[in-house]
């Protein structure tokens, strides 16, 4: 289907709310409420978004909320969808798409452990690339890397000592 | 130089024709820790041919005498990097590649990138450029020749002399149990 | 004799072990571990344990400026850097509404396709390597140094170019490179033949990877397969035709595929890869335009981009190499999202696919699929 076509099919078709917006011609991104996620990807599955591209995540840290996106892609319609949902930065949580896809599980480990999204359902919470990890999810905007880097790596003066 | 008593022999001269057969032979650990590691092959290979200096790779670290650090080191690969200097036997030789192993290089602000591996393992040779060329990796090796060969390549008995103070900085990084930054809450 | 040695060991059981392959592996491709479970000699459980070259750069990028990012962002992926500064320049101009100068698309174009072929031949010696064919190393190692001296030449610099930059690329070519481009291309399609014999018709490697992970087309999908991969299950899909970005659009090409999906076809399918590369630089340096090779664009070091997103994707030699880029209207990225083309084929369907696999296996698997760790660990 053109682009044109699968929005007003979607839009007639996936009843909740929605807010649909073009990117380019070749991908549009489609906003929806936290608790319809599954909804809105079982559905376009259905219609042969097949591929998830990618789990990420957004810190709007003036808005207080985290912005979580799944990119989806078909290879029979040829068009990129980036489904988003808001929730509380004060609250990260948002049910886990496993279920769907197996190779979300990875994804949303991953965003867990630089955002500190819980992902209701999905145990794994292991870490996965950071060694040792104290202080707060690294990716969050009011983590500062450079205060971080310089306060446990950047110790020039105690060279002296050694010789 | 001119041996003249047994003891002389022993302390001076059997180390000294050591090191001559030494510099001849040294075997590289086959562990890529950055991105560097990409022009390893090249000088591996034909084109410039690492073992016309008697140079070649090794898999055990246990029967290797060079640990090369290629490029950056996260904290998670340092923790691998100091199990495998210490497993490696004596005589033994770091290399540090690039910017990075100095001062941090492109990655100075980084949360997961060590900004100096001088506090964590003794490097007796840095090969700048980022990241370095062939060219500049054999004359890194010639150099480390011929400071092996007048005996100034010593990082390991640094390493044993100040083994408090490395493995203080290495539990700083690697085992700690409060958070760095303050949290604001 | 086996049959009295079956006899006596009928009631003795495989111990089951760890077996941490890699990250200080002979067999292991870059800085990157599998935690395996192993009884005897078959695999019963991997767990990836990545996070060795973690440099978090999605946290570096925005930090730096737009431009200042250009020096940052190659050092992402070793073998093949460029995709990186195309995927960016592109979402920068997207963003900001910019239209690139025909000959920079060509010039982009060629170069990306000499750092996928640089990326193949990678493989060749990555196969060879994994099969103890080490001629095969021996051989690519130096014929991709032939397109590195070009490189060199270019830039200035032999893996690191940061030469492609938002509206176009940083300078035009000099004088005479397209002609040895054009010598250095002849002397790959006379050696492609010469590998041809070497690594396709060598009965022992044909039987070693035939059969080494095979996937279907609706699993490959499933598990977010892309590029050579995919295509090697029979899926006729490369984002260079289907979503054209450079000079795609208006070079002609077919997409060549295989439909066993096993190692082998995955290997025969790079192969005719590389040789579509080496098709679309010769197409490319014919039909090479005249004119300004980058667009105007503001002072680099204060230039702002409008507020928006994009999800930016290009075929590299590994898959689907993408960006998601926000942007919140200032002078930096407000956020970098980084999907490496190996990403589900290495934490994923590594843990499905290897099971039952033979110990050494795992580096044949991972050669003929190109895992590349820094796409996971970015």
């Amino acid at each position: 289907m053109e682009q044109k076509e699968l929005i007003r099919y979607i839009e007639e078709n996936f009843k909740y709310n929605k807010k649909i917006q073009k990117i380019d011609e070749k991908q549009f991104s489609i906003t929806v409420e936290k608790d319809k996620i599954l909804n809105i990807l079982s559905f376009l599955k259905l219609i042969d978004f097949k591929q998830l591209a990618l789990i990420t995540a957004v810190d709007w840290i003036k808005e207080n909320k985290f912005e979580v996106v799944y990119i989806l892609f078909s290879y029979s319609h040829v068009q990129q969808i980036l489904v988003k949902t808001f929730i509380d930065r004060d609250k990260p949580e948002i049910e886990t798409i496993k279920t769907l896809w197996e190779v979300a599980s990875m994804y949303e480990r991953d965003v867990h452990e630089f955002f500190g999204i819980d992902f209701i359902g999905n145990d794994d919470k292991r870490p996965l690339i950071l060694h040792n990890w104290k202080d707060k999810p690294p990716l969050r905007k009011d983590f500062d890397s450079l205060k971080y880097s310089n306060k446990i790596f950047g110790k020039f003066k105690k060279d002296e000592e050694n010789d | 130089m001119l041996l003249t008593s047994t003891k002389d022999l022993k302390d001076k001269g059997f180390e000294e024709i050591l090191n001559f057969f030494r510099k001849k032979s040294l075997w590289m650990l086959h562990y890529c820790t950055g991105c560097g590691a990409v022009e390893l092959p090249p000088t591996m290979t034909s084109r410039w041919d690492m073992e016309r200096f008697g140079m070649g790779p090794m898999a055990t670290p246990r029967q290797a005498d060079l640990l090369l650090i290629t490029g950056y080191l996260s904290v998670k690969s340092l923790k691998r990097v100091i199990y495998t200097y210490e497993q490696m036997q004596e005589p033994k030789w770091v290399i540090a590649f690039g910017s990075c192993p100095i001062n941090g290089g492109i990655y100075y602000d980084s949360y997961s990138v060590i900004n100096r591996l001088a506090l964590y393992l003794p490097v007796d040779l840095s090969i700048e450029g980022c990241m370095p060329r062939p060219e500049a990796i054999i004359d890194g090796f010639t150099k480390l020749m011929k400071q092996i060969d007048k005996g100034e390549a010593i990082g390991y008995k640094k390493y044993k002399e100040n083994y408090e103070w490395y493995k203080k900085n290495q539990r700083e990084v690697l085992e700690r149990t409060t958070p760095v930054l303050e949290q604001e809450e | 004799m086996t049959e009295i040695l079956t006899y006596l060991g009928k009631d003795q059981q495989y111990e089951k072990y760890e077996l941490f392959f890699g990250p200080n592996h002979p067999g292991m491709h870059g800085n990157f571990s599998y935690i395996l479970t192993v009884e005897g000699h078959t695999i019963k459980k991997v767990d990836p344990d990545p996070g060795l070259l973690h440099r978090g750069f999605e946290k570096l990028a925005e930090r730096r400026k737009w431009m200042q990012n250009i020096a940052l962002i190659p050092r992402i992926c070793v073998p093949e850097p460029d995709i990186n500064e195309v995927i960016y320049s592109i979402a920068v101009e997207k963003l900001m509404g910019v239209e690139v100068p025909l000959r920079a698309q060509y010039i982009r174009t060629i170069i990306l396709e000499m750092a996928r072929i640089g990326s193949f031949l990678f493989g060749f010696g990555g196969i060879g390597g994994a099969t103890g064919l080490y001629t095969a190393s021996y051989w690519s190692f130096s014929d991709r140094d032939y397109l590195l001296d070009l490189f060199e030449w270019l830039t200035g610099a032999r893996v690191y170019h940061m030469f492609i930059i938002p509206g176009g690329v940083r300078r035009d070519l000099p004088s005479g490179w397209t002609d040895k481009l054009s010598e250095t291309v002849d002397y790959l399609q006379k050696r492609l033949y010469e590998y041809d014999r070497l690594i396709y018709n060598n009965p022992l490697i044909v039987k070693r990877l035939t059969g080494i992970g095979k996937l279907t087309k609706e699993e490959a999908i499933e598990y977010g397969i892309t590029g050579p991969n995919l295509r090697a299950t029979g899926v006729k899909y490369d984002t260079r035709k289907m979503v054209p970005y450079a000079a795609y659009d208006r070079i002609d090409f077919e997409i060549p595929i295989q439909t066993e999906g096993d190692g082998l076809a995955r290997a025969i399918q790079k192969r005719e890869e590389f040789q579509l590369s080496l098709d679309i630089i010769k197409k490319a340096i014919k039909d090479l335009p005249d004119g300004p090779v980058r667009a105007k664009m503001p002072n680099p070091l204060k230039f702002k981009v409008p507020k928006g997103e994009v999800y930016v994707k290009i075929e590299s030699s590994r898959g689907e190499h993408a960006y998601y880029i926000v942007s919140d209207g200032s002078d930096k990225p407000y956020r970098m999202a980084v999907r490496g083309g190996s990403y589900t084929a290495g934490l994923v369907l590594a843990q499905k696919i290897l099971v039952g696999m033979r110990i050494e296996d795992v580096a044949l698997w991972m050669a003929t699929m190109d895992i590349c760790p820094p796409d996971f660990d970015r």
